[in-house]
Order: C-alpha cells, then sequence, then structure tokens
C-alpha cells in the first residue's frame, strides 16, 4: 500500500515538472520580446558567442531590458546627456586624450 | 548685467542701452519659449529660472524630446535668431517658472548700424557661444563614436 502510494505521489510530481517545462517552453511565442533600441546589437552579439563554461554572461546594460519603464529610461537617457556634458566640460577645460575619453558612471552606457 | 554673457565686456551703460532694447517674457513652468523648426526672430537671455532645450528622439516608437542642453540665469539661447536661415534647430521649454529678455534681430539689427563697436562686441560674444556649443558637442559625439568603435570592435 505504501510502495503505491509513493508511486503515484511520484507519478503527480513528474506530471507537474512536465507542465512547467511545456508552458515554460510554449509562452510568449506569438509575441516576441519588445528590445530596446541599440540593445538589439548587443544582444545579438551575445548570442552569437560560443557558449563557454565558467564565463560569466555580458551584462547588458540597463537600459537594454524591455522591462524598464519608458519613464526611467528617458531619466536614464536625461543623467547620461548631463553626465557627458559634464565630462566634455572637463575636457574643454583642459583639453587631454585622456579627459576626452574619461569613463563616466553612467547606468545607460554601463 | 555683466553676468549676462552676451553683453560681456560692454560698459554697464551700453549693457543697459542693449537691454532696453528687449522685451521680458514670463513663462510658466512647462511653457514653451520656442519649438524646433520655428522661425527664429529674437535671441533670448535667461533672467530667472532655466530652460530646457531638446531634441526630438525616437524611444521604444514614441517620439520623445529628450534633454540636449540646459541654460540658466545670465545665459543666452536662441542664437538662430541672428544665423540665417533664422529657424530654431531646437526646442526650449520651461521646467519651472522662468523669465527671458527678448531681443529682436530686427531691433538689434538697427542698433548696431549707429553703434558699431557695441555691435562688434555683441557679435564677439555670440559666437563664444556658438563656439562654446560646437566644442562641447563635438566632444560628446567623439565621445559617443569612441563607445561604437569599442562595441563593434570589442
Amino acid at each position: 500500500m505504501e510502495m503505491l502510494l509513493m508511486g503515484a505521489c511520484l507519478s503527480v510530481f513528474g506530471m507537474a515538472v512536465v507542465c512547467l517545462a511545456f508552458g515554460a517552453a510554449t509562452r510568449d511565442l506569438g509575441n516576441p520580446p519588445v528590445v530596446a533600441p541599440g540593445a538589439g546589437k548587443e544582444m545579438a552579439r551575445a548570442a552569437a558567442s560560443p557558449a563557454r563554461f565558467f564565463v560569466e554572461p555580458p551584462v547588458l546594460p540597463m537600459a537594454a531590458h524591455s522591462s524598464v519603464p519608458i519613464e526611467a529610461l528617458l531619466l536614464q537617457i536625461e543623467n547620461h546627456v548631463r553626465q557627458e556634458h559634464a565630462a566634455a566640460e572637463c575636457f574643454l577645460a583642459s583639453p587631454s586624450a585622456l579627459l576626452l575619453h574619461s569613463r563616466s558612471v553612467s547606468t545607460f552606457v554601463n | 548685467m555683466t553676468d549676462i554673457d552676451l553683453l560681456r565686456g560692454l560698459a554697464p551703460d551700453e549693457a543697459a542701452r542693449v537691454l532696453a532694447l528687449g522685451e521680458r517674457v514670463e513663462l510658466g513652468a512647462g511653457e514653451e519659449l520656442f519649438h524646433l523648426g520655428d522661425s527664429a526672430e529674437s535671441i533670448y537671455l535667461v533672467v530667472l529660472g532655466h530652460l530646457r532645450l531638446t531634441l526630438p528622439m525616437q524611444v521604444r516608437n514614441h517620439e520623445e524630446d529628450v534633454l540636449v542642453e540646459e541654460r540658466s540665469s545670465g545665459q543666452t539661447v536662441g542664437w538662430s535668431a541672428l544665423i540665417p536661415p533664422y529657424r530654431f534647430t531646437l526646442t526650449a521649454i520651461a521646467p519651472v517658472d522662468a523669465e527671458v529678455i527678448a531681443l529682436s534681430r530686427e531691433a538689434l539689427n538697427a542698433y548696431f548700424e549707429e553703434h558699431p563697436a557695441t555691435g562688434y562686441a555683441v557679435s564677439l560674444n555670440v559666437s563664444c557661444v556658438i563656439g562654446h556649443r560646437l566644442q562641447l558637442f563635438q566632444a560628446m559625439w567623439l565621445r559617443e563614436v569612441q563607445r561604437m568603435v569599442e562595441l563593434r570592435c570589442a
């Protein structure tokens, strides 16, 4: 009797796992996800690069995630413009190749 | 008055005479001073508050006005009014209550014909404003190109 119950439980559990896997495999087939502008090439490059063990997958810029609300995306763009503006002002104050290509902490490009 | 970039180098009484040619314009929060493509008849000196200069950009298939530059008290906007073809190449919006002095091209040209030394000084100041914008955006553009090169050649 116990063996029979255990077998039934395992069958139900196995069926649930199969259903979940099937659901995940067929989800959103009709609606391809919306991709933020500029992210397409990077994602394509990431997809095209061969899978390697022990290598972390490339991190996409925050703006590439389509889940970011448009208001947040516009704020990111605005902050990016301000930071680039400030970086360009620094370069003009003391022109050098180093300052021209100084890094910023903009989440839009990092 | 000496803080106004357009009037730098002018004697205070001469600067006051140039300012007297203008007309004060008050802008409520969110009000537009000029729109991209509009005919540019006046140059503006920001007296109070600040202005957002924007350009349209497609963001997720929507046209959005994206910030390009901000101008605050003492700074000049709308120099397209002095440069052919006299069309604004940006949109200017006051995000908070602001006040500007509008100097019409017609009034300025007439005054400068009678006072060429003032015209020369103001023209130099306008060229400084334009030159600074050019150098700034040249640097910003090159930084973006550098990023594209790094992305493509990585």
